[in-house]
């Protein structure tokens, strides 16, 4: 095999020299994948939806501060963010500047229109660039209402049944409190783990699979060039088998891959706080991700008639399998067809490998990625081989 | 007319080039397509479903999610599976019905709801949402269940009660209004903000990367060949600048046409729409030449190309609405010629302007186009008489 690694060794130098597997390779998806962060950084990150609501309480009555208490303790859990305004002016003001989503205004006389069962409404008025978080501050409203609603139609339902008024005497005489009509039923929190990337890990991994299809072009075409340049047929008649000048330019294709991939991966973890998981995990879904690169890029070459042909084809192939991947922007969340073509992808195996990965899972939580991105692999790399070969005797 | 002819073999190389044909004109299209799909019906979190039961209860509380516009519900029929989905972010929040809710709620027991969430907070802020609906159901559920414990009634007589009495108490209702002018009016069709995003993206990216075609012609010795014949080296430079400018503005109408055949995109006032086209393919122009001129080695330039083009695309706006940057990028977007392109874009299509009110956004463009086609007509006479 020296003959492979001595051509490998020569392609290598041939590339370093040449500054375009630089830029391809590190410089490109570096730059690329800090530029997305900063700009989209900020719109992924963060905790969950940024709820921000308001609220103006002008009953104070038990009812109104049992509502108010309800959206503290949600501000104090973190579940929204709570600003409470004294007068209206305020809230409006706040509202138009964004400072808060939406807010709710509990109006003078809201318990006593309870109590003598005439109907109250409490307002929430919210940004129309917002329509997510008014209904969701909408939600917080109509369950509370809900609540008090529930106990009102216990004792009604009660009296009813008796043949009684509902007064407050009848309430006084039930054994039970009717606030408890409300409460049956619990939601209890079951927390999930986190199987999705973080900004800035999702667009380092992103730009750096998206880019090392481009990257190990480098070296499989390197084979077609050789032969517009004529060499291809002196290494031919040179005494070393066909295998390991196929071989050599795979082993430069696999070896600028890893160098890619390895320097991006430490890089973006140093630079933007990229979580990449379990050093192993990471370290066989880049291999089997090379692995694949190099199988497709090296099928690419295997039909293409000149170096200029298999550029051109392999950027196709590796933008249109790039961004179905989900390299760019997830692809297929909602379901549907676009979720299943997106895993006829190596990327989108890889992507998810990495997600399989983050929140600190052990390293064989990348097995079944790595074996879905081996399959791609082994059967490009076959047929790719086949082909060569073919190519070569003629 | 030299210039002319120079400008149009540029055209036609570009035009002849197969790979050419998937970048410049079929692959816009299709990522319009994809981008309107993934996103152009906007973000509502989904609420992932998984029923233990098929009781009449379980039916009313998923009839209950699904009538809330906020989020999106889907049934699980495996419970492993709506965890994996809430894990892997398909959905939000996950809901659990018991096997046998109606059967609890019919003893009187409390009715235990699962609710899966992740620790991120989206799925805890979607309780509200989940809890609403929930309560909603089980209020003359309650209702009954309080009656039957304090009188000889059964349940399903006190729920009857209470079903029809639940019409006639006057609860709190909640009204919900929306104040402020929508940043993407719902008039907006669900292509109009990708179309004008993509036609801005890859008119400047075509446009950078016709310098590898520039190398080319250098390093095949094409541009000394035409020097050695009586043209001036203006008629060249204004040539290659006319080849640039030709592609970019090809493949600009070639999109807005398009777009608006198959996906009846709204570009607003049409001469206030070519302009900007017109001046953002001049600055392209520039800045692609302006590479031509300065590199010596294609694939390194069409790196570079890719990465600039794809770089300044994302921090103009092109890849994400201008309006949702924090105020801080939203002035660093406007470095780029891109952000002042989306902006007149903006003004044509949202606020139905004319090409009075872009204006400003033309004026910037034309002092872009000015001095990068300058700086790489004074770069390009240099590279091509150096000896």
């Amino acid at each position: 095999m020296p003959a492979a690694l001595r051509i490998a060794g020569k392609d290598l130098r041939l590339r370093i020299r040449d500054r375009s597997a630089f830029i391809l390779g590190i410089l490109a998806p570096l730059v690329l994948s800090y530029i997305f962060f900063l700009v989209f950084g900020p719109a992924t990150t963060g905790s969950g939806l940024g709820l921000e609501f308001g609220v103006i309480d002008e009953d104070r009555s038990e009812i109104s501060m049992s509502f108010t208490s309800v959206l503290e303790s949600a501000d104090a859990e973190d579940v929204i963010e709570l600003t409470v305004f004294d007068e209206r002016a305020a809230a409006d003001g706040a509202l138009e500047e964004g400072d808060v989503d939406a807010f709710f205004s509990i109006p003078q006389g809201l318990e006593q229109a309870v109590f003598s069962n005439q109907s109250a409404t409490i307002d929430v008025i919210g940004d129309v660039d917002a329509p997510n978080s008014t209904q969701i501050a909408a939600a917080f409203a109509e369950r509370f209402s809900s609540g008090i609603a529930a106990s009102q139609l216990a004792v009604v339902t009660t009296a009813s049944v008796e043949g009684a008024q509902a007064t407050p005497d009848f309430i006084q005489s039930l054994s039970q409190d009717p606030s408890v009509a409300g409460m049956n039923y619990v939601l209890t929190d079951q927390t999930a783990s986190t199987k999705q990337l973080d900004a800035p890990t999702f667009f380092a991994a992103g730009m750096a699979v998206f880019f090392l299809f481009f990257t190990v072009q480098f070296g499989v075409t390197g084979l077609l060039e050789e032969d517009r340049d004529g060499t291809l047929a002196r290494l031919m008649a040179a005494p070393i088998p066909r295998a390991s000048v196929v071989g050599g330019k795979a082993i430069v294709s696999f070896l600028l891959g890893v160098i890619s991939m390895g320097v991006l991966a430490v890089a973006t973890s140093l630079l933007m706080n990229a979580s990449w998981g379990a050093p192993l995990g990471v370290a066989l879904l880049v291999i089997s991700g090379v692995l694949a690169a190099v199988g497709i890029m090296g099928l690419v070459a295997s039909v293409a008639k000149t170096p200029e042909g298999a550029g051109n084809l392999g950027s196709i192939i590796a933008v249109i399998l790039g961004m179905l991947g989900g390299t760019f922007f997830p692809v297929g969340a909602g379901g549907g067809l676009l979720a299943s073509l997106t895993y006829l992808t190596p990327h989108a195996w890889f992507m998810r490998g990495l997600a399989d990965l983050s929140s600190g899972a052990p390293w064989t939580d990348a097995l079944p990625a790595t074996g879905a991105i081996m399959v791609f692999a082994v059967v490009t790399s076959l047929l790719a081989v086949v082909l060569l070969r073919r190519r070569l005797q003629t | 007319m030299k210039a002319l002819s120079i400008g149009w073999v540029n055209l036609k190389r570009m035009i002849r080039e197969r790979s050419n044909i998937f970048f410049v004109f079929i692959f816009p299209i299709a990522l319009v397509l994809l981008i309107g799909i993934q996103f152009g019906s906007g973000f509502a979190p989904g609420i992932g479903v998984h029923r233990g039961d098929d009781s009449p209860l379980s039916d009313q509380v998923v009839a209950a999610l699904e009538a809330d516009d906020s989020v999106l519900v889907s049934q699980f029929v495996e419970r492993e599976d709506l965890v994996t989905a809430v894990e892997r972010g398909t959905v939000q929040a996950g809901v659990l019905l018991p096997d046998g809710m109606q059967t609890a709620a019919e003893g009187g027991e409390a009715v235990e709801i699962g609710l899966i969430s992740r620790p991120d907070g989206t799925g805890t802020q979607l309780q509200s949402v989940i809890g609403s609906a929930v309560s909603q159901v089980m209020t003359p559920v309650g209702a009954a269940q309080f009656a039957a414990a304090e009188t000889d009634a059964t349940f399903s007589e006190s729920l009857g009660v209470a079903a029809e009495l639940s019409e006639h108490v006057e609860s709190i209702d909640v009204s919900v209004t929306t104040v402020g002018q929508a940043t993407f009016p719902t008039s907006l069709g669900q292509f109009d903000l990708g179309a004008s995003s993509q036609l801005v993206l890859f008119v400047f990216l075509t446009a950078l990367a016709g310098s590898s075609a520039l190398i080319l012609t250098r390093q095949l010795g094409i541009s000394r060949r035409m020097l050695s014949t009586p043209t001036p080296i203006r008629s060249i430079i204004v040539g290659e600048s006319l080849g640039r400018f030709g592609t970019a503005l090809v493949q600009g109408l070639y999109i807005m046409v398009l777009t608006l055949i198959i996906f009846q995109v709204n570009w607003g006032d049409p001469i206030g729409a070519i302009l900007i086209l017109i001046l953002l393919a001049a600055v392209g122009a520039g800045a692609g030449m302006l590479m031509g001129a300065t590199f010596r080695n294609d694939q390194q330039a069409s790196g570079i190309a890719v990465m600039v083009a794809l770089g300044l695309a994302a921090l103009g706006g092109a890849m994400f609405p201008l309006d949702l940057f924090s105020p801080t990028m939203q002035q660093i977007a406007h470095i780029t010629p891109h952000a002042w392109a989306l902006d007149g874009y903006a003004e044509l299509v949202r606020q139905g302007g004319n090409t009075l009110d872009v204006l400003p956004e033309l004026g910037v463009l034309a002092a872009y186009a000015a001095v990068l086609l300058s700086l790489a007509a004074w770069r390009l006479r240099v590279a091509i008489t150096e000896p």
